[in-house]
């Protein structure tokens, strides 16, 4: 179990040359919390994913861990990557086998103690077992999913960031990708979805934020940038 | 035709017959190769590892510059070297001239850009998916570095091969800075050289069916290793 955490991003801002991708964007990522971010095609959706995981450099950003002081995105860009697990669209499958991605993911995670038990439940986990000893790269798109997903589980970061992580699957890989991020978010991990499906995730999210025209724009009320469907759950029922 | 024959008769015979001075002309060139191709891996690797994952300004100029040094000739190298470890030259008083040390560091300079070119490519064709899944998997940056460096091994391995090739075959700079002292800076390349101005066909061919064998010998490997990398494991 993930224990409760806060992360504040305030002020991200992004530019691509002349262009603004992203501007005065303000996000918390909570434990628990299942965060899903739409928006059209060159919204800037994956560009934010990548700014808030800590591999892309914004223009201007300022991150708050925990609600200590705020400090620019540059001096916490050491803390996002070490809480933040970010898994690409097509997930990257280290030259080997797909146990030997496993183990590597296990043994830089220093709390794990018997890295070949660890892998064997990991294995377990994402029913992956009969594939343990094939090639990682000659995996099917739904299994490179689990794959990656299964890393994810034995790295147990406090939040998991994932680009368009249905995309390419099938029904039956979707389902079985949905029922495995529902017990990460379960177990306290916070999770941040990208996403033009966001059909497929309504269950999975407690908040749906949508970028356009450079900011986050569902409706939120004047100078605040977030909102929150849980918020608003709390105020149809009020 | 029959002094080519002869020759080649003779040489095959200096080889097998283990002719002490042309081993040990065999065993200076790959000392000294090998000392240069050592020393220029590790900031080759980092060089091109900056230049493939890096963002910085100028980047595209370092990039132009170490492909224009691919075709700089070796005696361009070894001139500018000679300057330099020469007694009036900046670092005359280390008396580098005309020693094996002199050879390897024109040797280096000779394959930094080959080693750099070849392995920035390589680096480039990897999916930066590598460099930030080792990253968001928790790896430090040294970590991550050597994994993304493991998974293009066989590009690394054609690079180390191309420039060791290169290296071990070149006579201009060797010429140059290690002067071709007999015993001590003369390697195969300058040895043919100087054989072959003598007359002494013999020797020359000798020398230069080592080089030939070794040409050989890396090509096979290059191809291997190339053959390898494109298998899907």
């Amino acid at each position: 179990m993930i224990e409760s955490f806060r992360i504040d991003y305030r002020a991200i801002s992004m530019n691509f040359g002349r262009q603004r991708v992203l501007e005065n964007i303000a996000l918390t990522i909570s434990s628990h919390e299942c965060i899903m971010i739409t928006g059209e095609n060159g919204s800037g959706k994956t560009t934010l994913l990548r700014i808030l995981a800590g591999l892309e450099k914004p223009a201007q950003c300022d991150v708050s861990i925990d609600q200590s002081r705020p400090e620019i995105w540059r001096r916490q860009r050491k803390h996002l990557l070490k809480s933040i697990m970010y898994l690409h669209q097509q997930p990257y499958m280290l030259d080997g086998s797909l146990r030997r991605n496993l183990e590597y993911a296990g043994k830089l995670n220093p709390d794990i103690v018997d890295v070949e038990t660890a892998v064997n439940k990991a294995l377990q986990w994402a029913d992956l077992e009969r594939l343990q000893t094939q090639s990682a790269m000659s995996l099917s798109g739904g299994q490179k999913q689990r794959v990656s997903l299964a890393r994810a589980r034995l790295r147990n970061p406090k939040v998991l960031m994932l680009d368009e992580p249905t995309s390419s699957l099938d029904s039956e890989s979707r389902v079985r990708t949905l029922q495995m991020l529902r017990e990460f978010r379960d177990g306290g991990t916070a999770i941040v979805i990208v996403s033009h499906d966001p059909e497929s995730f309504t269950e999975l999210a407690t908040e749906q934020l949508h970028l356009k025209d450079c900011r986050i724009q569902s409706g939120a009320p004047p100078g605040e940038d977030v909102v929150s469907l849980n918020q608003a759950r709390q105020s149809q029922q009020q | 035709m029959e002094v080519l024959l002869s020759s080649m008769a003779e040489a095959f015979r200096l080889l097998f017959s283990g002719n002490p001075e042309i081993w040990e002309i065999v065993g200076i060139s790959f000392r000294v190769s090998t000392l240069a191709i050592a020393a220029a891996v590790p900031p080759a690797l980092i060089i091109a590892f900056c230049l493939a994952y890096g963002n910085f300004p100028g980047r595209r100029f370092l990039i132009s510059l170490f492909n224009t040094f691919l075709s700089v000739p070796a005696v361009v190298i070894g001139l500018t070297l000679f300057i330099v470890l020469s007694r009036q030259g900046p670092l005359g008083d280390f008396k580098l001239l005309f020693t094996q040390s002199a050879m390897a560091i024109g040797q280096f300079f000779l394959c930094l850009p080959i080693l750099v070119c070849m392995a920035h490519v390589a680096l480039q064709a990897a999916d930066r998916a590598a460099w930030e899944t080792a990253r968001t998997l928790g790896a430090s940056t040294m970590h991550a570095f050597f994994t993304v460096v493991y998974e293009v091994r066989f590009g690394l391995m054609a690079a180390l091969l191309a420039a060791y090739g290169r290296i071990i075959s070149e006579v201009g700079a060797s010429m140059m800075l290690g002067g071709n002292i007999a015993h001590y800076t003369r390697n195969i390349p300058t040895a043919i050289a100087l054989e072959t101005s003598k007359g002494a066909f013999a020797e020359g061919i000798a020398l230069g069916a080592v080089l030939l064998f070794l040409a050989f010998l890396l090509n096979g490997l290059l191809q291997y290793v190339q053959g390898k990398g494109s298998i899907n494991p």
